[in-house]
Parts: C-alpha cells; structure tokens; sequence
C-alpha cells in the first residue's frame, strides 16, 4: 500500500512537469484574430490617481486618459493646439480678451448640451478648487453669450488655448454635481467617449456614452487594470489579459517590436534629461564649457548605455515638439581631439602626469550633482564621468535626494546638476526657457541658479512673453535655443521616449508626445 | 484583570513608540510632501505654489504640533487625510486590508502546510539525504528574489500554459493563487530551516535518550514527545511569521497586480504621504502587538506551568 501511494506520488509529480514543460516549450499558439467579443477591450495602464475627481491634483490626466473627459483645446502630434470642445477661438486687439465658440454639436454623456455657460461654470469650478488654475493664467472676467465663452485675462497671455487643454481644465457637468453627484466617488459627468462603470485605483470599468457628441463610440466596455509592473504589464499584453498597454520596458518592446501580433507607436516625450552648467565656478571659462560638452558622446549614451530608450540630445527643446530641432546647429558636438586641443588654449595640461589636467597645482576637477529616483541619471553621470576622465577633467558625482534638487538648483550648489523635466506641458516651452536661463536680475528668476546670462537671450524672453503670433513665436524659441547651443549654456543629454502597444486586432492606438490621450474615440477594431 | 491591564498599557507605549519614531525619520528624511504632489505631474513649479501647499497641508507647523495634532485624531478615529490621495486614510487602509489579509492568510495555511512536515521530516532525517534535498530547495528558495520567483512563475503558468491569469487587478480565486504560491515559498523556506532547527534540537533534548532507552518507538517519541514539547517555539515562529505577511507582502502585490496595503505603503513612501504612512504604521504595530498577545495566551493555554509561575 505504502509502495503504491509513493508510486502513484512520483507519477504524479512527473505527469505535471512533463505537462509543464511541453507547455512551455510549445508556448502559446499565437493569433491575432482578437477576442470573440470585440464589444470589449481591456487596457493595461499605470494609474497614479486615487479618485476621478478632474481638479484634484493631477488626477484630472487619468479622466482624460481613460476617454472621460475633454477640454476646449487639445494638442496634435507636434503640440500644436487645436480644437476640440472649442470649435475655434480669437483674442482681442488688446489681447486681453479671449473668444471661444462652443461647439454647438457638444453634449454631456447625461445628455446636457454643452452650452458656454456650462463651460463656464466648470472653469470657475476649476479655479476655485485647485491653486494650479491660477499658476496657467489669471481672469479678470468670464462671461457665456450663446455659444461663446469670453474670458478676460490680468495681462496678455499668448497661449491660453494651450492652458485650457490641461486636464484640469476638463470640460464637467457643474449642474450634474448640484444635483447631487459626488465626482470624486462616482466619476465626473464629461463629454469623453466613455463613462465611468466603476473605478478603484486598481482597475477602472468605462463604458460608451451614448451621447457622445462626435461620432461613434467603437467599444460597449473598456476594462482598465492599473498593473504598475512594467514586466508583468508586458506579460498580461503577451498572454491577452489586456489588448494594449502604455509603456512597455525597453526589453519587451524589442520582442514585440519583431512580433507581427504587436504594433509599437514610440514618440520623443516632452522631457529633456540635462545637466545644468554653473557658470560661476570652473565652467564658467568658455573654453573648458565648450570642450566639457564636446567631450560627451551622447549618440552612444543613448543608443547603446539606455538601449535606444532615449533620443540623443542636443538642444534645450525634445524634437517632439515643432520648434526647429535638427536645424539647430550644436558646436560642442561629440569630438575628444577639439575637447583636448580646447583645454590646452585654456592652459589646462597634464603637467604631473596623473591623467588630470591641471593648472596652478590644481587638477581640473567638477561637482556634478544627480538624484537616482529615474535609473537613467546615474547612469548618463557614469557615463559622462568616464568620457571626461578620456580629456582627463575628474568628475565627482554627488547623489543626492530628488528633494534636495529644487534647492541645489536656486542656490547655483554644483558645476553641473542633472534634471529631467517636461519643457512643454501646455505645448509651449516659454516658462522652460525662461526659467532656466533667462539672467536672475534681482532674484526675479530665482531657478536660474547657474549664473548664465546672455543680454540677446534675455532680450528674446522679453519678445516671447508679448508675442502671440505662433509663426514669430516659434522663430524666437528657435534662436533662443541657438544662443543657449553657441555658448554652452548646458549640457543636453537626451530626451526619453515613450511608447503604447496593441495587438493588431485594434487600430489607430497611437502615443502623442504629452501624456494626456490614450483611450480615444479613435480606438476601435481593425476591419 | 491585572495582566490585562499592564498589556494594554504596554501596548499603549508601544504605539506612541512606533508612531512618534515614523514620525521623526519621516520628518529627518530629506523630501518635501508638498513637493511631491506638486511635481507628480512633472512640471515647473513655483515657490508661491509650494509654499500654498505646504500650508494646506499644514507642513508649515513646528514639528510637535504635527505629531500632537495627529496623534489627537488617531485617538478620535481619524488618521487624517493621504496628501496624495485626498481620500481619509482609514479608507485607503480598508480599501488595501480586504486583498492582503486574504494573501497573507493563504499564503500562510500554504506555509504551515509545506514549512512544518517538511521542516520535521528534515529533522528526523538530519544529515541524510532527503534533509540535503529539502535543505537545497530551502536554501535556493531563500536565496531567491521573490519578485523574480513571481515573475518567473507568471511567465509559466500564464504565459505559457494559461492556466491563471497574469493581472487582472481584481480580487478573485483564480488571481490570488499564484501571489499566495510565491508569497508562501518564500516563506516557507526560511521557516523550515527554523522548524528543522527546532525539532532538532528538541530531540538532543534528554527525555528522548529516557525514552529511547525504554524502548519506545521513533514515531512514539516523535508525535507523543517531541511534538508537543516543540509546540511552543513553533508557534512563536509562526505568529510573527503572520506579522510579516501581512507588512511585507508589498512586492508580491506589485509584481502580481495584486490590490493590496503593501502596495499602498511602498507608494506612500515613495511619495512622502505622511498620514499614510503613519497609518499604516500603527496598522502594522497593532497586528504585531495583537499577535503577540495571541502567542502569549496560547502559551499559557498550552503549557500551564507557565501560568503557575505566573
């Protein structure tokens, strides 16, 4: 009996290996026919949001992610703003006052139209319970006539459109909340393709909204599970537990990328990864900027040290946004002989043969400060540490806190500090560039801590903040960039990419550059 | 009565301990809250905004009165509200409490089951060959990731043989067996070796030589001798084992999609959520203390010597 019991154990134990393994060595047989029912399509994101409520922090980017929600304005692949809820808009001769016409066809998904008033009234609801509405723009009147909202501005802002496609600013039912709706708990009441179902942080069920204003809704449910594992969300896509995915790892994408059940859209985001340069200490001469830039092989960074994950850098702006990007000119591009040759005319040689050079007894030595919460810093530090020890400047990293970094920043504490920041969240990158170069004349641009300063280049700010034309505008973003680029003012490292995958038996899934739409009306079934 | 009395007053200073210690490295650690939300939509922003928010939050205030006012609405039932949720802390807690104490007690019935016949039957055969097998796979198994023994077995038994689901994000039987597996191997691991440890040294013990000598039967020995005397370090091992599943099966939540408190906590953590922290905190201590307490009642239920000497 006991001999049989143990046999029968054995047996067993092999029968689910064997099963196991022939499992695993003929893997899953792939077709990309999709689900039977493609009523419903289920959608792997990361969630960072609590509740829906549009005007509570941020979480008005996963309303507006997850197809709910919509604003006057949205923007294109290359962050040109264009209409949406706004059919058009105009601003006066004085350009304090600004127009915009509802679309007419508008409706809330609870069948309430549109009207400017509505807008109003969710506008005003922005303003009064999220500080952040202020910080885009200040009104001094808004008024509804018919379908037009007029909106009066504290001084002449040339990109409120652009403003009012923030997410905060979704277009939602005021009238709906005084009924009684509570936004946080049940969702708010949009203009979105979808409605909320049910949300929890961990997973959102959205359902068509059958008033939906411009066009047809493609899918009966979306089921969104918020799997913040970037291995396990490509699993869960690989498996078909979910149709499409945001952000797939670098490793992943590439097998998918070879895999025809997969179509990968990878944009440049909006961020730009640099290290700021302080003009005030070492790198304040011209020569050892210029030579400390040439000296970095930025191509090799991030084609080979991040696996093509990111774009190599070389001006302020990502080429994801349409302000000249490889019309710009980079005079410190990648050359060690000139980096080498720069030293020397700046009097810094290796005169005690420690691979250093020197100067008065002194090495050529520079503080660079990184912060290690996004894995790619060290490793551009790293990287631009051993490129310098090649023309012999000794790098000393310094990690420190991201908390510290604001601090570090305004009091010019390095030679040069990493950062990683969004240069255009409202499809203009104004505040980007003013902030980190324009001169710091009695401390009225506290983040220029680096001590750049550049008379022309403030004389373009100047322009900037009156100019409302787009066409000039952007000839002056692109020369401001060419003065930064002329006189080394940092050091430009790369821009990340990001990414959306679907199995193809869904089309028009596509990533723009800002993070704000995903589940689109567009989303549907491929024939 | 008297006993009672003096556990709830330990647990009481226990609980100002832990809080108020949370609360000073939270407060030492470099990191601004206000920041935090601020910069989670990763664009520029302005001292003014900063400084509004730190107001908000009321961060602006000398460090005592953040803890005295915190600690004098933990008394009153409010822990206050997550910065980065802007939702009561006691609902977030409810919300992660439901799907990790069904993980954790899963996992644990797994480890009971697996870490105690294999952690005797290792005794019993000390130094023969089936202890080195068992020994191998605890050791591997203890020297081995868990978010990596997870993620390898998702890409098994979901990717390759479907036979669970890789993350649907929701509570289910199905979704729950692969975390308990990998959660109660992890586990079960390190808690043979401790049984092994146990049992052994429990059959060095004198009384077994006694009753080896009269003739008594290994098995004999073993169930109505050594077992029982063992019973008390077992359950010590296993009580605390229940205060680390439910505080640390965070990583297993994150690699399985798992809605879980672990999860919560890693993210309030990263995103200097001092109220959540703090709450969860307390939530952690109070299970442990909890558990403790149920050790120590079973001690006395088990052993009544130990009642009598009081």
């Amino acid at each position: 009996m006991k001999q049989s019991w143990k046999k029968w154990l054995r047996n067993a134990t092999f029968g689910v290996m064997a099963v196991a393994a022939l499992g695993v060595i003929a893997g899953c047989s792939s077709d990309n026919a999709g689900p039977a029912d493609k009523s419903v399509v289920k959608f792997g994101v990361t969630n960072f949001a609590d509740t829906l409520e549009p005007t509570q922090n941020y979480f008005g980017w996963v309303v507006m992610r997850y197809g709910i929600g919509e604003t006057l304005a949205k923007f294109d692949e290359k962050m040109n703003t264009q209409p949406w809820l706004a059919e058009s808009w105009s601003v006066s001769a004085d350009k304090l006052t600004w127009t915009f016409k509802i679309n007419d066809k508008a409706k809330f998904s609870n069948g309430n139209k549109v009207t400017a008033e509505a807008v109003k009234e969710s506008i005003e609801r922005a303003f009064e319970k999220n500080k952040r509405a202020a910080t885009f723009f200040k009104y001094t009147d808004i008024k509804a006539d018919g379908q037009n909202l007029i909106i009066t501005t504290d001084k002449p802002y040339p990109n409120v459109p652009g403003f009012l496609a923030d997410p905060l600013f979704i277009i939602v039912d005021v009238a709906a909340e005084k009924a009684g709706r509570d936004f946080a708990k049940e969702g708010p009441i949009g203009t979105g393709p979808y409605k909320v179902k049910s949300f929890t942080k961990e997973k959102a069920v959205v359902e068509a909204n059958e008033n939906y204003w411009d066009g047809e809704v493609p899918f009966k449910t979306v089921e969104i599970p918020s799997i913040d594992d970037p291995t396990t969300r490509a699993l869960a896509l690989q498996n078909g537990d979910v149709d499409f995915a945001v952000n797939i790892g670098a490793g992943d994408l590439e097998s998918m990328r070879n895999d025809s059940k997969f179509k990968v859209d990878e944009i440049a985001s909006l961020r730009t990864v640099l290290a700021r340069i302080n003009q005030k200490g070492v790198l304040g001469d011209e020569k050892v900027r210029a030579a400390f830039i040439s000296g970095t092989d930025r191509e090799s960074y991030n084609k080979v040290l991040l696996k093509g994950t990111f774009i190599p850098g070389k001006a302020p702006i990502p080429p994801s946004l349409d302000y000249g990007f490889d019309g710009l000119k980079d005079p410190n591009a990648y050359n060690p002989e000139r980096s080498k040759q720069l030293l020397a005319e700046a009097g810094w040689k290796d005169t005690d043969g420690d691979g250093y050079v020197d100067k008065d007894g002194k090495n050529l030595e520079v503080r660079f400060v990184v912060y290690n919460s996004r894995q790619e810093l060290p490793i551009y530090a790293e990287a631009v540490q051993s490129d310098m020890k090649k023309i012999g400047i000794k790098v000393n990293i310094e990690s420190v806190d991201y908390n510290l970094i604001d601090k570090m920043g305004i009091d010019g504490d390095y030679d040069l500090l990493i950062s990683n920041i969004v240069t255009a969240n409202t499809g203009d990158p104004e505040i980007f560039l003013k902030w980190y170069w324009k001169t710091n004349l009695n401390g009225e641009n506290p983040q220029n801590g680096s001590g750049y300063s550049n008379p022309k280049y403030d004389a373009i700010m100047d322009q900037l903040a009156v100019e409302f034309d787009k066409s000039k505008r952007q000839s002056l973003i692109i020369e401001a960039q060419q003065i930064l680029l002329n006189d080394g003012a940092a050091l430009f490292l790369g821009y990340p990419k990001t990414n959306i995958v679907n199995n193809t038996w869904l089309t028009n899934v596509v990533m723009y550059p800002t993070d704000y739409y995903w589940l689109t009306k567009d989303v549907k079934p491929a024939k | 009565m008297k006993t009672i009395l003096s556990k709830v007053s330990q647990l009481l200073i226990t609980l100002i301990g832990v809080t108020f210690l949370t609360f000073c490295l939270t407060y030492i650690a470099p990191g601004d809250p206000a920041l935090m939300v601020l910069e989670a939509g990763d664009t520029i922003v302005s001292q003014e905004m900063i400084d509004a928010t730190r107001k908000e939050m009321g961060l602006d205030r000398p460090f005592m009165e953040q803890y005295v006012r915190w600690v004098s609405g933990a008394v009153q039932g409010d822990l206050g509200t997550s910065y980065s949720g802007k939702k009561p802390v006691t609902d977030k807690l409810l919300e992660g409490l439901g799907g990790t104490a069904l993980l954790a007690v899963s996992a644990f019935l797994l480890n009971v089951l697996l870490s105690i016949p294999l952690g005797i039957y290792s005794a019993v055969k000390a130094n023969k060959l089936p202890d080195f097998i068992i020994r191998f796979f605890a050791f591997i198994n203890v020297s081995m990731p868990s978010f990596w023994l997870g993620m390898l077995l998702l890409y098994i038994f979901g990717l390759k043989l479907h036979w669970v689901p890789i993350a649907t994000s929701v509570i289910s039987f199905k979704a729950l067996i692969l975390p308990a597996i990998t959660l109660s191997l992890v586990m079960a691991a390190k808690f043979t070796r401790q049984v092994r440890t146990v049992i052994i040294e429990e059959l060095h013990q004198d009384y077994v030589m006694g009753a080896r000598a009269r003739g008594m039967s290994e098995s004999q020995i073993l169930w109505k001798h050594v077992l029982p005397n063992a019973l008390l370090p077992l359950i010590t091992i296993m009580g605390m084992g229940i205060g680390w599943l439910l505080a640390g099966a965070a990583v297993i939540e994150i690699v399985f999609s798992w809605p879980g408190m672990g999860k919560m906590a890693v993210y309030a953590i990263a995103m200097r959520d001092y109220p959540l922290i703090e709450g969860f905190v307390l939530w952690v201590a109070l299970i442990y203390t909890a558990i403790n307490f149920l050790v120590d009642l079973s001690y006395s239920i088990l052993d009544p010597r130990l009642k009598a000497r009081g």
